[in-house]
């Protein structure tokens, strides 16, 4: 399969499969259908999703399908995180971690 | 009484309208911070090698960012489709728990017909709007006003799609755009650690990604890292829960 096939199809079944858990719930109004302890996974699902995002892209770069160690990015994560909490915008998060992150690069190399 | 009369009769389409727009209204205040977000999308998807009718496209069908940068970003490592798809599945799992407890909000208000369709306009914050505003208002008719929350957001996330997209193909390799990705989540992490619990959950899956992700093969390490962290949630869910029983005893 080509990579534009490849790529096209996880967009359908991610469509289709997202489309399902948004609409099952609302088909089935009034009918019990998840057991208690789906539930109570599920409600750690932002917690944990999110850091999952977080974590490998702040501390390692991919060189050549390897990980690499990567200190500059985990001060840039560490001051983005502080500036997250003081401000709670994503903008200022944004800008304040890649402005830490260049400035690190152009030291260290 | 002419006017009560007119103003009943009205209804239909002028109280559609009026409350789309204040579904609208009410949910500008929180979609800025969903511009960053839809520029990180857009160009992960140009970074990942396709172009801007994949990035609409994706768009438009799924319309969920995170599993959208999440499911782009494993396919752009060479994951299988298998784990990409997972991955963003369970990203996006916690639909199910805002579409059980939306349901009772607007399905009694929806013709079967019209039912088939309310689930996609569920995103993060047009449930967050309809859920601690629209359904209060007794000026505006609930579902109407929870699409039109998703119209403004989602024509907003299409646009800085679009930039983001257009934008990312110009950006050489040294700016290291690819750090982006994490910084928008770890943003929208920070509001959502709202318990002690999530807290412990978050660090959990810190650890497990940090451990799991370079080590495990075919990209698996991220959905197991998400898994560890839920298991470590409902532990202590239910550790929680027993103790309270206990301690009515």
């Amino acid at each position: 399969m080509n990579e534009v096939a490849g790529f096209w199809a996880v967009i359908v079944v991610l469509a289709a499969g997202t489309f399902l858990m948004r609409s099952i719930p609302l088909w089935l109004h009034g009918r019990s259908f998840m057991p208690p302890w789906v539930d109570r996974f599920l409600r750690y699902v932002p917690a944990a999703a999110l850091t999952a995002l977080v974590v490998p892209g702040s501390l390692y770069v991919r060189a050549d399908g390897d990980y690499e160690f990567a200190p500059v990015r985990v001060v840039a994560a560490c001051i983005a995180l502080l500036i997250a909490v003081r401000t709670k915008s994503v903008m200022a998060t944004m800008l304040g971690g890649m402005a830490v992150l260049w400035v690190g690069q152009a030291f260290v190399g | 009484m002419p006017d009560r009369t007119a103003a009943h009769a009205a209804p239909g389409r002028a109280r559609t309208v009026r409350s789309m727009l204040a579904g609208a209204k009410d949910v500008s205040p929180i979609i800025l911070g969903i511009v960053p977000f839809g520029l990180v999308a857009g160009a992960a998807v140009v970074e990942a090698g396709f172009g801007l009718i994949e990035a609409v496209g994706m768009s438009l069908l799924v319309n969920a960012g995170a599993s959208q940068i999440a499911a782009t970003a494993l396919f752009a490592e060479g994951a299988p489709l298998w784990i990409a798809i997972g991955t963003a599945l369970v990203i996006n799992a916690r639909m199910l728990i805002y579409a059980a407890s939306f349901a009772p909000v607007v399905v009694p208000h929806t013709s079967r017909r019209g039912r088939v369709l309310l689930g996609h306009p569920l995103v993060d914050q047009s449930y967050a709007v309809t859920m601690t505003r629209g359904r209060f208002r007794t000026d505006v008719d609930v579902v109407p006003y929870y699409v039109g929350s998703w119209l403004i957001l989602a024509s907003l996330w299409q646009v800085s799609n679009i930039v983001g997209a257009l934008a990312g193909s110009f950006v050489p390799p040294e700016w290291s755009l690819d750090f982006t990705v994490p910084l928008v989540f770890l943003a929208m992490l920070v509001p959502a650690l709202k318990r002690r619990t999530d807290v412990e959950v978050a660090l959990v899956t810190a650890f497990a990604a940090a451990l799991l992700v370079p080590t495990l093969p075919m990209q698996t390490g991220l959905l197991a890292a998400i898994a560890a962290g839920m298991g470590w949630g409902a532990l202590r869910h239910h550790e929680a829960g027993a103790e309270a029983v206990a301690g009515r005893e």
